[in-house]
């Protein structure tokens, strides 16, 4: 939204910067700011009639409005008094430190350490009133295990997990060549290429308990698609579940990539996508009695038939 | 109108910028171009809100008199070392850091904040590269509606109102928690003047500021680790003997020891002793594993799981 107060809030930064970027070109200022150029051409023209109490031609902040025009760099002179920024608002100083803490939770090496010097660094910067505390927790699994990851994308080796899968017939030893660790929704991943089933996979970092180099290189797969929250759209053999669930396992709306959730008689209604039918069993499993009806029925039908197979084993064994 | 009051707006700042003594109402008036040819109503109006967008920018207007022995009229002024950015050093990497983090924010009026912060090091004269690390792809979200109203709150100590587990409450907002991808409030809840923590997908009502900013004090040595508490269950308290058939359920086996000794395993399954918590979901969790996982003890997690399974069987 373009407010006036958006304007003056991005001149009190414009003329500092521009003081300190002689000739900057128009295009790359409009994107450290991120307006269009057209909007930064209008701030110009505001600028230019702004300066220090007078009114004379002296007092004015000066832009060659010239150079704007013909070789597109601005040059502005006049301005000594705010030749600094600002002191960060609370609010852009918590959202740094929001993200620097987020990424202190996956980054490792020199990265970890300049990122904990600069949240130190930045509460100096910050307003005289603080921002609010914001606690940042993400589950990203052990740091040794980000570690030998993180050097084995920068090597470009292919390694060997030690991982426990989600489903139960995923292979807990799968040999990858990773690619990219990601950070969506709380939780860090490993994306990489999984050799034995010729595909990009993806990882929960909190699930791999050891990290083996095989001693190769990686092959070249190209990129991997971008992961998000339309990751699971992507993926072949999607299908839609809708499952009533009593308030007691609402929670799943809000931890899986929910198209739909809405609230019924004692519970909700919650439409999931499903790329891996054994993670919908392990899901039917775990939630028990808290589901109150599958849709369509035939996708429950797995998991009763373990649940009955377990069943058995009760029937088989003397009580201990 | 928007540029000629963004031109008045940003002339009454470096107006009272440059001066050392507090200027008065009137002298601001004859001062600033943008206020002349208006009537003594239209000027205090246009000057009050003017006022107030400096403020909300965070601009520290100080209001005092020049002389505090006499009853003299009240003056305004910014003090420079108030308002400008400290003088402060980033290395390389701090910046590389900086210009990541800045990028983190999905949602829109914090990305907004944050690109707003790297502006302002950039015109400090910083130099940051829009390059992104390879091999890295992070992101912090709040998709909860509730976030902005809540975050807004907590950033101007504003008292905030919404439904909550079918009571309406008044919170003074304290701490803000992000945890694997969830936003919680940990504040005083004033209708029942207790601390409370709230999860923000689980409010139900659009929340709404409740007075005005400043409102009350974040009380020192609260406590951020109840929101911990709150979310974790408590730690383990009590020990299941399991058999687990041979190398499935790896989960369960690293947090537990064998026990060669316990009888009733059948053949293909090796007894392991697992610590769980009573408060949590290990029924769930065993579950899981259908007939992979077979509870010898105790008698009532036994019962507990064969109700569940049964559940999902029927």
């Amino acid at each position: 939204m373009a407010t006036s107060s958006d304007q003056v809030e991005r001149l009190l930064a414009l003329v500092p910067y521009l003081q300190s970027h002689p000739r900057a070109e128009v295009s790359l200022t409009a994107k450290a700011f991120g307006v269009t150029p057209r909007q930064l051409l209008a701030d110009l023209h505001v600028l230019w009639f702004c300066g220090l109490p007078g009114g004379l031609p002296d007092d004015l902040i000066e832009i060659d409005m010239d150079a704007v025009e013909s070789d597109g760099t601005i040059t502005l002179s006049n301005a000594p008094y705010l030749a600094r920024p600002m002191r960060f608002t609370p609010g852009e100083a918590v959202s740094l430190v929001v993200a620097l803490r987020a990424m202190k939770e996956v980054v490792t090496g020199p990265l970890a350490d300049a990122v904990d010097s600069a949240l130190a660094k930045l509460s100096s910067a910050a307003a005289a009133t603080p921002g609010p505390e914001v606690g940042v927790q993400v589950n990203s699994g052990a740091a040794d295990v980000r570690e030998a990851l993180t050097a084995a994308i920068d090597a470009g080796e292919r390694v060997r997990l030690d991982y426990a899968p989600a489903s139960r017939t995923e292979p807990d030893e799968p040999l990858v060549d990773p690619s990219v660790i990601v950070l969506v929704d709380g939780f860090a991943y490993l994306q990489g290429w999984a050799l034995a089933r010729k595909a990009w996979r993806t990882y929960r970092l909190d699930r791999i308990h050891a990290v083996e180099r095989a001693g190769q290189r990686v092959d070249d797969h190209g990129a991997p698609p971008a992961f998000d929250a339309a990751w699971l759209d992507a993926r072949p053999n999607v299908v839609t579940a809708t499952l009533d669930v009593t308030s007691d396992a609402a929670w799943i709306a809000e931890y899986y990539p929910v198209v739909r959730s809405l609230a019924i008689r004692g519970g909700q209604r919650v439409t999931l996508k499903v790329a891996d039918l054994e993670w919908l069993q392990a899901l039917l499993l775990r939630l028990g009695p808290g589901i109150k009806r599958v849709h369509p029925p035939e996708l429950g039908v797995p998991a009763a038939r373990a649940a009955t197979s377990a069943l058995r084993l009760y029937g088989a064994s003397p009580r201990g | 109108m928007s540029a000629r009051k963004s031109e008045r707006v940003l002339n009454l700042a470096i107006c009272l910028l440059m001066t050392k003594r507090y200027l008065t109402r009137e002298q601001i008036r004859e001062t600033i171009e943008g206020y002349h040819g208006l009537t003594d109503g239209a000027f205090e109006r246009t000057f009050e809100r003017d006022k107030d967008d400096l403020r909300s920018m965070g601009v520290p207007i100080e209001t005092g008199s020049n002389d505090a022995f006499f009853d003299d009229e009240l003056g305004y002024r910014i003090r420079r070392a108030d308002f400008e950015l400290p003088p402060v050093d980033f290395s390389r990497g701090e910046i590389t850091a900086l210009g990541l983090a800045s990028k983190l924010w999905e949602q829109a009026s914090l990305a907004e904040q944050a690109v707003s912060a790297v502006a302002k090091l950039r015109a400090a004269g910083f130099e940051l590269d829009a390059v992104p690390l390879a091999g890295l792809a992070l992101s912090v979200g709040a998709r909860e509606p509730a976030f902005e109203t809540v975050w807004n709150a907590a950033l101007t100590r504003t008292r905030v109102t919404f439904d909550y587990r079918g009571l309406r409450r008044v919170v003074e907002p304290w701490h803000l928690t992000y945890r694997n991808g969830a936003w919680y409030l940990q504040g005083l809840d004033a209708s029942r003047d207790a601390p409370r923590v709230f999860k923000l997908a689980r409010f139900e009502s659009t929340p709404e500021l409740d007075g005005k900013p400043g409102a009350y004090q974040v009380p020192d040595g609260v406590d951020p680790g109840m929101v911990m508490r709150w979310i974790d269950p408590a730690g383990p308290d009590a020990e299941a003997s399991l058999a687990i058939r041979g190398g499935r359920a790896p989960e369960l086996r690293r947090r537990g020891y064998p026990s060669p000794s316990a009888p009733g395993v059948p053949p293909g399954f090796e007894a392991w002793v697992v610590p769980y918590s009573t408060g949590g979901d290990f029924v769930g969790e065993i579950a899981r594993f259908a007939d992979d996982v077979l509870v010898l003890g105790p008698d009532d997690l036994r019962t507990a799981l064969i109700r569940h399974l049964e559940a999902v069987a029927r």
